[in-house]
This record gives structure tokens, sequence and C-alpha cells, in this order.
């Protein structure tokens, strides 16, 4: 029977399974797709929620996380990654992240205990809280945070935004007990937990095992960003170098800037290439004047009067080891003398673990656990986060506690654990090079920062907010992986070969068989095979695109009927870009009366169609308004075009004039977008007039 | 495959006019190919008249639309018994056997035909058909390289070029390349010049019976085997 009709037959339902590459990245995996989409459009609101449903701090990751997401865009086949975690920050700043509280209630009564309050241990209060669970976080320190409260310095995490976290989480009744060491477990089992969660992190600094390390002078890495983090302001001497290649070093490095130190050298025994810091970091080091000498380490610290000597060697990097990375070998009668006031050692960390806990220790000092349930060898006791893996990122950490908040869920409800609903896996590949090479170069905008000589002189965040405008061209660049159209009735289609010919990426093929494919990895989910295809047997796999045209326009429509406003005008305007920031609101609000506005996800995907329904509605006049030279995408006004004047033929033939219908140009180079509008409806004002008159002479 | 276009709207609405209930046809295969009838120029027209009668004063019909598979076999039909019963005419976009296969089939209901069924032919490029047979049913094709002079040759001649081609275009229409050029070319290409030396006597030009019908099987007369088909 054809075609398949919902009486008859189970409708085909389309492949939303398609992962993108930036959502299996991410420890957390946020659906990264959907909020940058919404950015784009301007929905920053919405945008928001979707961060939120899959990310416990959203704010605190906006500005520290190491965005592996970015690394895995495909957008980088093309140009330049999407800047998905300043795009974050974006969605925090203006979505109102501050505004939002949280509340949760206690449905269950096995108390759970978390000791330690690094993104781990807050993550999973924070889970744990909300699937009902009395939690009580024990923190060593004073204040709540870790690493994040003494590891990371405040001109990358201003505290401000930690501490709103923090108190969304006492909000939420989470119990807090800090200045509490926890020095025994069987203690807590006997205070009447159930559960408890170990995630105490990596504060031990590992040693660089060179004489005269005890020094005066000489600092660890994790005390000295301690010291400073926790508000003491250590005396650092005029000259301070740092050791280490990782984002401690850097950390230490900048910090020691901003505590005056005059000169900061940073000794790595690798090359740039092998530095394990995160390249933007090290590059706003350098522009802050740190000096990074590679291929050298200190083989010797001597005290000097007021000054320590460094003995350093020169190296040069032999076979890779097992981490991967080549191994420095010092040549030979290279040493040099070097002199500091200050040295401070950051080669790396580990978990510290009190031998009362009675857990099992592996490698790096770190706890051994199931690496699924995260369970111990010893019976409801969790761990997690850096004292688990070794120092990691803040994203693997929350991801830790969230994994740990579901396990202890099951380990108390008694269920057998769920395992694998957290595992995602990308099945799409690279871009094909024709696919990359056709799709429009955007240059990537990175949010603007503090000038250099004005961040050292305090710990002011280095980083800024992207301006509207910016954020939203910037997230447009987004390729949508795996969003795009598919064909959904293969019984209706005629392999006409239209969406081959139509599509601008040369994505669609025809296979061996003779049938056609679309491949899901490549397409760009323009819309353009959607509308063009005559047998309608194409739809976009994000069912949002798929609706959204008809049922604004009908939207609209309805409104306007109760407005009894006449002549009635509609104008289709695309909802990315300029006309997402808001402006598309305010151009609303301030066009004259009868205006109706319905916003396109690109007009590419405007049908005919819809221009006749707008017609036939009442309509005394249409527009559609496209984003311009903005536009992410090739050939839009091309398929406009075509639309347009295919509806024009047909308004021909019924006696209405052509310039009813109009495509209008209101980017944002115009001068006021709001003319060309203004025009257009008081041209439609005077055809109304016209043809009133007419019927009342008829008549 | 089959090449058509629809017909001005005038003409449609002209047509539907007597009508109250009104069933819009299209169809699945070569209409749907070549953008003249298949599922979206369905409801394109669907809504084109909508705006006429909104816009242009026509009287009110009940529009309702529907498409399927081909409607040059009768069996795709059946299930449309129902939609037809509850229409008073219908507008078939399918071409001009659809739209005889319909009349056969729906012998109570008449049958509008919604667009001109023009040629055979092929897509050049996305949204541009050009003519290529002519059904003569005397292909000749092996001597001419490929290339027909009766569809691609405005005279329609045999032994070409005629006096008339310019820069390889046709006098009568310069922007049409000249058919016997092209067959020059690629007898060339083929190394089968020789094949323009021949003389190509006329062709039948008796008029060809019609309805023409082709017979594959053995058994001749309808109605005797599992072939039949029921109307």
């Amino acid at each position: 029977m054809y075609p398949p009709n919902a009486d008859t037959l189970k409708r085909p339902s389309f492949d939303d399974s398609l992962v993108p590459p930036c959502q299996a990245a991410c420890p957390l995996h946020m659906e990264i797709r959907e909020y940058v989409d919404l950015i784009a459009q301007g929905r920053v609101m919405e945008a928001l929620q979707v961060i939120r449903d899959g990310n416990p701090f959203p704010s605190i990751c906006a500005y520290v996380c190491t965005h592996p997401c970015e690394d895995a865009c495909r957008r980088s086949e093309v140009d330049k990654p999407i800047a998905i975690r300043a795009l974050k920050r974006f969605a925090v700043e203006f979505g109102g992240d501050r505004m939002i509280s949280l509340e949760a209630s206690t449905a269950h009564p096995e108390k759970v205990a978390i000791v330690g309050s690094g993104p781990a241990g807050l993550a999973a209060a924070y889970y744990l809280r909300k699937l009902g669970y009395p939690v009580t976080i024990f923190e060593a320190h004073s204040e709540l945070g870790g690493m994040l409260r003494v590891g990371i310095p405040k001109y990358r995490l201003p505290r401000e935004v930690l501490e709103a976290e923090v108190q969304r989480l006492i909000q939420m009744g989470v119990e807090i007990r800090t200045n509490t060491r926890v020095v025994s477990l069987d203690l807590l089992f006997e205070m009447g937990y159930k559960a408890i969660f170990i995630t105490v992190g990596a504060h031990q600094s590992l040693r660089l095992g060179i004489e005269g390390e005890e020094s005066p002078g000489v600092v660890d890495g994790g005390t000295f960003l301690r010291e400073v983090n926790l508000g003491l302001r250590p005396s650092v001497g005029p000259r301070v170098a740092v050791v280490g290649g990782g984002n401690v070093a850097i950390d230490a490095a900048r910090t020691a800037l901003r505590l005056g130190a005059k000169e900061v050298k940073i000794l790595y025994r690798r090359s740039r290439a092998e530095m394990p810091a995160d390249p933007a970091e090290v590059e706003q080091a350098l522009e802050e004047g740190v000096e990074i000498l590679f291929l050298v380490t200190p083989v010797k610290i001597a005290r000097e009067d007021q000054h320590l000597r460094v003995t350093c060697v020169r190296l040069t990097l032999g076979e890779p080891d097992a981490s991967g990375r080549r191994r420095p070998v010092p040549l030979e009668g290279s040493e040099f003398d070097m002199q500091f006031e200050t040295l401070v050692s950051a080669i790396g960390q580990a978990p510290y673990i009190p031998d009362d806990f009675r857990l099992r220790i592996g490698k790096g000092s770190t706890i051994q656990v199931d690496p699924l349930t995260l369970l111990t060898n010893r019976a409801g006791v969790f761990a997690g986060g850096d004292a688990v893996t070794g120092p990691a990122t803040v994203t693997e950490a929350l991801a830790a506690g969230r994994r740990a908040a579901h396990r202890i869920d099951d380990y108390l409800q008694h269920r057998y654990p769920l395992l694998g609903k957290d595992a995602k896996e990308s099945s799409i590949g690279d871009l094909l090079p024709r696919t990359a090479q056709t799709v429009k170069k955007k240059t990537r905008q990175e949010p603007p920062v503090l000038p250099p000589e004005e961040r050292t002189k305090d710990f002011r965040p280095v980083e800024l907010i992207y301006r509207w405008e910016t954020a939203t061209d910037e997230a447009r660049r987004c390729l949508r992986c795996g969003a795009g159209a598919e064909i959904l009735f293969q019984d209706k289609c005629a392999t006409c070969l239209t969406c081959l010919r139509v599509c601008p990426y040369h994505v669609p093929y025809v296979d061996a068989s003779g049938t056609i494919q679309i491949p899901a990895d490549q397409c760009q989910a323009c819309g353009i095979c959607v509308a063009e295809c005559p047998a309608k047997a194409i739809v976009l796999r994000k069912p949002y695109d798929r609706r959204q045209v008809s049922e604004e326009l009908d939207h609209a429509l309805r409104s306007a009927a109760q407005s009894k406003s006449k002549p009635l005008i509609v104008g289709f305007c695309c909802q990315y870009g300029l006309f997402g920031s808001g402006t598309l609101a305010a151009l609303w609000r301030r066009a004259q009366a009868g205006i109706w506005i319905v916003p396109v996800l690109c007009i590419a995907k405007l049908e005919d169609e819809h221009l006749l329904r707008a017609l036939e509605m009442g309509a005394e006049g249409v527009f559609i308004a496209g984003c311009g030279d903005q536009c992410a995408r090739e050939n839009t006004a091309f398929w406009v075009a075509q639309r347009v004047e295919k509806v024009r033929k047909v308004m021909a033939q019924l006696g209405l004039q052509p310039e009813r219908l109009q495509v209008l140009q209101l980017h944002a180079n115009d001068e006021d977008p709001l003319k060309p509008m203004d025009e257009f409806t008081q041209q439609i004002a005077r055809l109304y007039l016209d043809s009133t008159i007419k019927q009342e002479v008829k008549s | 495959m089959i090449v058509a276009e629809q017909k001005p709207l005038e003409e449609i609405r002209r047509m539907i006019d007597p009508y109250a209930r009104v069933l819009i046809l299209g169809c699945g295969t070569c209409m749907t190919v070549c953008g003249a009838g298949g599922e979206r120029e369905v409801s394109f027209l669907h809504a084109a008249l909508r705006v006429a009668q909104a816009k242009g004063g026509d009287r009110a019909h009940d529009i309702s639309e529907y498409t399927v598979k081909r409607q040059c076999d009768l069996e795709f039909l059946d299930v449309l018994a129902d939609r037809v019963q509850e229409t008073d005419v219908i507008l078939s976009l399918g071409c001009g056997v659809g739209v005889q296969v319909i009349a056969e089939r729906f012998p109570d209901t008449p049958v509008l035909p919604g667009i001109n069924t023009s040629f055979m032919g092929a897509a050049s490029e996305w949204g541009i058909w050009d003519e290529r047979c002519a059904a003569c049913g005397d292909c000749r094709l092996d001597e001419t390289a490929g290339i027909c002079p009766i569809t691609r040759c405005t005279k329609g001649i045999l032994n070409g070029p005629c006096a008339g081609p310019k820069n390889g275009k046709c006098e009568a229409n310069k922007d049409v390349d000249c058919a016997w050029i092209l067959i020059y070319r690629r007898l060339e290409r083929l190394g089968q010049l020789e094949k323009m030396r021949r003389y190509y006597p006329p062709r039948n030009f008796r008029t060809i019976p019609r309805p023409r019908r082709i017979v594959t099987r053995v058994k001749r007369e309808p109605g005797e085997s599992n072939g039949q088909v029921a109307v």
C-alpha cells in the first residue's frame, strides 16, 4: 500500500542515535550540538537549560574546562574548531545562571559521606542530593572546592563563581563540615553513614630528587598555589624559576608574576610539543612575560646569601618512553648556573591516602577501584577524581562524581548497576575532503582577553565574555554533525537525484544498488534537499528543525487573526545571526503595525508552500529576510530566489502584484534594518488601499 | 523518462470550477522525478488553489490530495477507492497515461489532466530537461553514434547536416546544438566516420496504426491467464 499511512503502517522513525564527536569526547557527554545551536539562535536561556541538564556546575566548567570537545570538533577539518567553552561561558553569563536556585527533598534514609570537596565530591553531592539522599561533605581545608579552591588561581576561576555553586549545594540541603580531616572510615560508618565516597584529590607534590631541594626558597607548586589561593601572600623574590611543564607550572609562573616577581622562568625538560599544559594558557603566560626554557632541567640547588644558585643541564630528546613522549637525555658537559630567589617545583602531584583508610593503593599512590562501579576494596566505599586517576581535569572529576552518585544509588537500593548509560561513542567519522572543501570558511572568534600589562597587576579574570553578536556568529559555525537530512520514507523516494543535484556539499550519492544514500556523518543539515525533494521523502533528524516553519507560521497567523490589524504582512526572518541576537524582537517591536514575523532557521528551509499559506491566510504582503553575508552557508539566496519566482508565477495568474512578495536585505551592515521594512509596509498599504477602493467602486 | 509540466493555474481553475469536491492525485514515479506531479507539487497546487479561493474569488472547493506510487498501473489505484467516493472529480498530476488509466479504473468519476505530458527526455542538470526520444518505434541510434536526429535535429533529417549550422549551432535556434555536427564529432571520436558516407533512405512515414500494442506473452487473448487485469 502506498504511501504508508498512520492507520495501516507503523510510521518509520528517524535515526537520532548518532552522537556528535564533541559529545562523545566530553567526559560529561553534554549535548553540545544542541546548546551551541540554541546560542546561534540567540535562545540563551534555553541553551543554559541544556547545559545545566548535563553539567552540575556549568559556571565552573565555563572558566576552567580543558574542552576535549574542541579537540574532537570536526570543524577543524574545515578551518578551526568551534569555541565551545567560551560559548558556554557566554550562555552561563547571559542566560541568567546566577538566578537559578535549586531545591531537593530527601527521599531516602541512607546517609552518604563524601570525603573531599573537590569537583568530584561536589558533583557527587549534587547528584546524590537530587536523588534524595542526605549528604555530608567532609573537607580538611577551611573552605570547600578542593583543587578548584586551592589549586586553580583566581584569574582563571573567580571565587564568586565557586561560591555561588557551593551556596546552591547548601540550598539543596547538603551538610558541610569544613576543617574536618577524616582519619578513619570506620568512624564514618559508626556515625551512621551507609556509603562513603572518597575524593581527596592529588595534593601531594612530587619531589625533584636533587641536591639542595630542602633549601629555603624552594617550594612545591601545590603548596605555593594553595597558600596564595587561601589568601596568604607568600613572598617571592624578583627572580622565580618554575620547574615543570604542566598546568600547575604555568599557573605557578603566572601567579608569581602577579605576586610581583620581575622575572619568571619555566624550566621544562622536553620541548613545547610535549608540554602537557593547555596551549592557550602557555600562550597567555608568554604574553605576560613568562620565559620558558625548553630542554633544561635543574640538577643541583645551592643556597648562597640571598639567592639560590641553580645548576641546570641541557637535554636532548631520545627514544619514546612508556607515556609515548620522547625521553629527555642529558647532554654531557652542558651544565650551567642560574640565579633565582625562589624556585617552585611543579613536576606532578599524587594523592595521599591515610593508611587507616585500609584501601588498596595502586600505581602512583592512587586508590584502586572497579572502573565501572568506582567501588574500592571495602564494601560501601567508593572513590573517584584525582585520588583514583592521578591529576586530571575538572570535567573528568565532575563525570566521576556523577558516576559515583549513580553507583552509590544502585548500591544503596540493592540494584544491579545500570551500566553503559553514560557510555557514549561517536559513530561519526571524518568529513570527506570534498565536503570539507565546500563548507564556507568562517574565522573562529576568540573571546576578548585583558591586555597582558593589565592582567598581571592583580588576580582579575583574564578572559572576558563574548559580545552577543560575536557569540551567535561563533555558534553558527557549528556543522551540526549527525543532525542532518535522512531519507525517512524510502518507499516514496523515486531516486530522482534531486537531493544529489541540489546539495551544496556533495553529500548524497548513489550506491552500487542504485539507491540514493545521504551519509549522516557528512550532511551539514542545511535543509535544501528537504525543501526540494519532489516526493517529500527527506526530513532533518532534529525534530525541531523539521516542524519549525509551519508551526511558527500557524502561530503567527493565529495571533494575527486575533489582532485584526489590516493590512496583514508576514515576514519570514532568519533566526540565526543578527536576528537571533535579539534584534529580531526589537525590529518587530519598532515595526509598523500589521507585521507578523515568523522566525526561520535559515531561509533555505523555507518552502514555497509556506509562502502560499501566508497569502491564503490573508497576508497582503510577504517578505523574506535572510542574514545576508553573515550566512554560514552557501547558496541560500539562490534557493530563495527559485521559490520566490515559483510563487510569483502563481500570484501573477491570480492577479496579485509580484511586489507583494519580496526578499528584503536587513543585514547587520545596513544603517537601519527598519527602513526597507517600512518601505515595504507602505507599499503594501498603498496596494491594499487601491484594491479596497476598486472593490468599493465595483460594488 | 516521461517529462511533463504543470498546466497554467488559470486553466486548472477553469477545469475544476464546476466541481465542489476535488481530489488532486500525484504520481510517485516519472512525475515525481521530473518535478511536475510528485507529492510536493500536489501540495503546492493545493496551496495555490486555496490562495485562488482566498484572493482570486474562486468558488469554494473542498480539496483533498493524495499521491500514488504510479498512476499507470491499475493495481496501485485500488487504495483510492474510498477517496474517489468522496470526490466529484479527480485532478490527476500523472502523465497522459496515468489520466487514462484512472479514467478506466473509476468509470463514474470525471478525471482532469493537471499537467501537459511533454516528451521523453533526461535532466541535463537540476531543473533543466531535454527531449531525447520520440518513440518512433524504429531506432537508428547505432548508425548515428547514439545521438537521435529525429528528436535532436530541428528538421528531423536522416542525412544531415543541412546547409544551415553555424559554429555547431542550429540555424533555427542559435542555442541548440546541431544534432548532425554532434553525430559527426562522435563518429569521428569512435573512428566510424564512414557511417557519414552512407545514404539513409527515408523512414517509413506511413501513419502508424494506433493504438500500438506489444504482446510479450504466449496466450494472446486477454483474460486467459493470471495476467488478467481486473477492471
